[in-house]
């Protein structure tokens, strides 16, 4: 194939000359002057002859008085005419075949411009796939090539969503709804989709029935689906449709169907890559918690020591016993802070290893809501409680303790006074709620303060390790519960936790205030 | 400048106020304490002290805002800002609001006691 231009140029060249045609790139139109040139040529000296010949049989005399030797003049005049036909017609030979070959070669130009051209389209296709690796971009980018090598005047891609549907989730041209979905089997699309064969489809058809993705009053000249298949599996259907007066043929869907096997192969390639990016970026977002952790841990080991050091340091400048006590109780607390801390990270580690249940045990919440509350309130956080009598759930009672702690340090820390816990009980789920009076947390948030690390704050100005929340949903999960946070009655968040209800639960509601 | 110079200890920690507070008196200081900005700048405004011991993360009003709002006025103490955040960003910042000293907590007390006299022995033109 690469080798026929130059044959078929060479011999161009060889036929022109022969022609005598010194131009070294003759155009069917120079060649076709050419032959009417020879053409008209040969029919004037025939005419020429003709009349030589009338004159030499019929004014013999007036012939003799001119040339006196009229019989070799018409054998002159005929050998010359003989002459140039032989001539006119070697030319005319060359010509003839200097023109068919002008028309191969525009033909194989043609074609190899028209092969060069799909196989840029397909290149810049790859191309596509491989610098802008968003798949939107990279099905947009093969539609574009698709409809300017096979001139169409719209298209899509729909892929497959949940085996059964297929999404509109490339568009070009008019009347293509983005997102617009196909069931399977259904309509045109929907069948090439399921049938996985290529489809030719006719004018005639109303633009409705292709499949949900045009409106009726689109003006079509038919359209072409091929279904995108990668390693067997379907991933959706390209569709190209045809300007109003330039219907596709059966050659443009084989061309299409060519495009589609790329195409299915960059979307899969694309759809990996989507997927991987996706993990990445979780995986980014979890290494900026992990370091905004060890900042918010720094920070919140820094500050008991401070104290502890402070208390050293002053208990050696006293003599005094009540001061130096003083300064015990302050050791005291803040290494019981330290404690909590390497604790409550420990905790977090345990949870992360080992998601398994706790053995939980028939217990009553209402008693431990009490005692909690009561701690809590010795604490310097005091909470209203508003309780039934008794309330039994299956639980573990030291995880749920400390679920109990930690929403209510947390309602104090980023809510208002006053802080409740409600404990009321639903079918045979018993659920306990800590409702503060703050601004409450954003929808958007409300998955994610329950992650490891999340923090809300990431300035700092409040204390915290962002593990309180995340040690709550893994102790009430181990118990089998269910821990979420909405917007609480009249303002503020509701941290409600769901646990199975035992038997002999007590509805009755009494309110304590602690 | 008294005998015993002024020394306003701002910390939201009461545990740090009663340390520094035993710490600087036993030093020859005279301790106030305040436990958020706003109290530390009614206190700056009602006992005139030579020198601010300062906490950045307070609830309400924080420690840059009381730096900010001292370092606007024609004469302020000495500020020794006193905080756990230790990233030189934090430290351009609070020299850039006019603080004389940063020290990072944890922190070690005889230290903070020399940075202090050495502030306190400098040019007092802003006081």
């Amino acid at each position: 194939m690469d080798q026929l231009p130059v044959e078929i140029s060479q011999r161009i060249r060889h036929e022109a000359r022969v022609a005598g045609m010194h131009d070294h790139a003759p155009s069917i139109e120079m060649v076709e002057r050419r032959r009417l040139q020879l053409w008209s040529i040969m029919i004037i000296v025939m005419v020429a002859v003709g009349l030589a010949a009338i004159a030499v049989s019929g004014a013999t005399d007036n012939v003799k008085w001119v040339t006196g030797q009229p019989l070799l003049l018409a054998g002159g005049v005929g050998a010359l005419a003989v002459g140039f036909c032989v001539y006119a017609v070697e030319k005319e030979v060359h010509l003839h075949r200097l023109s068919r070959l002008l028309v191969d070669e525009r033909i194989l130009s043609n074609t190899m411009a028209l092969q060069i051209q799909m196989n840029t389209a397909l290149f810049n296709a790859g191309k596509a796939l491989n610098s802008v690796m968003d798949l939107d971009d990279v099905l947009d980018a093969i539609l574009a090539n698709a409809l300017d090598l096979l001139e169409g005047s719209g298209g899509s891609v729909m892929l497959l969503e949940d085996q059964a549907m297929l999404r509109v989730v490339a568009v070009r041209g008019r009347g293509i709804a983005r997102d617009a979905r196909v069931r399977l089997g259904e309509s045109i699309v929907g069948r090439v989709a399921q049938s996985r064969e290529p489809l030719l489809v006719p004018q005639v058809v109303s633009p409705a029935d292709i499949g949900g993705v045009l409106d009726s009053e689109t003006d079509i000249g038919g359209a072409m689906c091929v279904p995108l298949v990668n390693r067997g599996q379907l991933l959706g259907v390209l569709t190209l449709l045809a300007p109003k007066d330039d219907a596709f043929d059966e050659d443009d869907l084989s061309v299409l169907n060519l495009f589609a096997e790329p195409v299915a192969a960059a979307t899969a390639k694309a759809g990996l890559y989507e997927a991987e990016r996706a993990n990445v970026a979780k995986l980014l977002e979890s290494d900026r918690m992990k370091s905004q952790f060890v900042a918010s841990v720094s920070h919140e080991l820094r500050t008991p020591i401070t104290s502890i050091r402070g208390a050293v340091a002053a208990s050696r400048r006293t003599d005094d016993p009540g001061q130096r006590e003083e300064l015990l109780d302050v050791v005291d607390r803040q290494s019981g802070r330290l404690q909590t801390m390497v604790e409550e990270m420990l905790t977090a580690a345990r949870m992360q290893e080992n998601s398994n249940r706790s053995a939980t045990q028939q217990l009553d919440l209402c008693a431990l809501v009490r005692l909690t509350a009561l701690d809590s309130h010795v604490a310097g956080r005091p909470v209203e409680i508003e309780i039934p009598a008794e309330c039994s759930v299956r639980a573990e009672p030291e995880a749920l303790r400390r679920v109990l702690t930690n929403l209510i340090e947390n309602a104090h820390k980023y809510g208002s006074d006053p802080i409740r816990v409600a404990v009321q009980r639903a079918d045979d789920q018993v659920v306990m709620s800590v409702i503060d009076r703050g601004p409450g947390v954003p929808p958007e948030e409300r998955e994610r303060i329950f992650e490891r690390f999340y923090r809300t704050d990431p300035n700092g100005t409040k204390p915290g390790m962002g593990l309180g929340l995340a040690i709550v949903r893994g102790l009430v999960e181990s118990c089998g519960g269910k821990v979420w946070v909405e917007d609480a009655p009249g303002g503020g968040a509701a941290f409600r936790v769901s646990l199975r209800a035992s038997v002999g639960s007590d509805a009755r509601s009494e309110a304590v205030h602690v | 400048m008294s005998d015993r110079p002024k020394i306003l200890i701002v910390d939201d920690e009461p545990d740090v106020l009663l340390t520094l507070r035993m710490i600087f008196e036993a030093e020859g200081f005279d301790p106030l304490l305040a436990a958020d900005g706003e109290t530390a700048l009614r206190r700056v405004d009602e006992e005139l002290p030579d020198l601010v011991v300062l906490d950045i993360m307070m609830p309400v009003l924080d420690g840059w805002f009381v730096l900010a709002e001292l370092g606007g006025r024609p004469t302020h103490p000495h500020v020794v800002v006193c905080s756990a955040k230790s990233g030189d960003e934090d430290r351009a910042r609070a020299r850039e609001l006019g603080a004389a000293e940063y020290v990072t907590k944890p922190f070690e007390p005889d230290d903070l006691v020399t940075i202090m006299r050495e502030v306190l022995a400098r040019d007092r033109a802003h006081v």
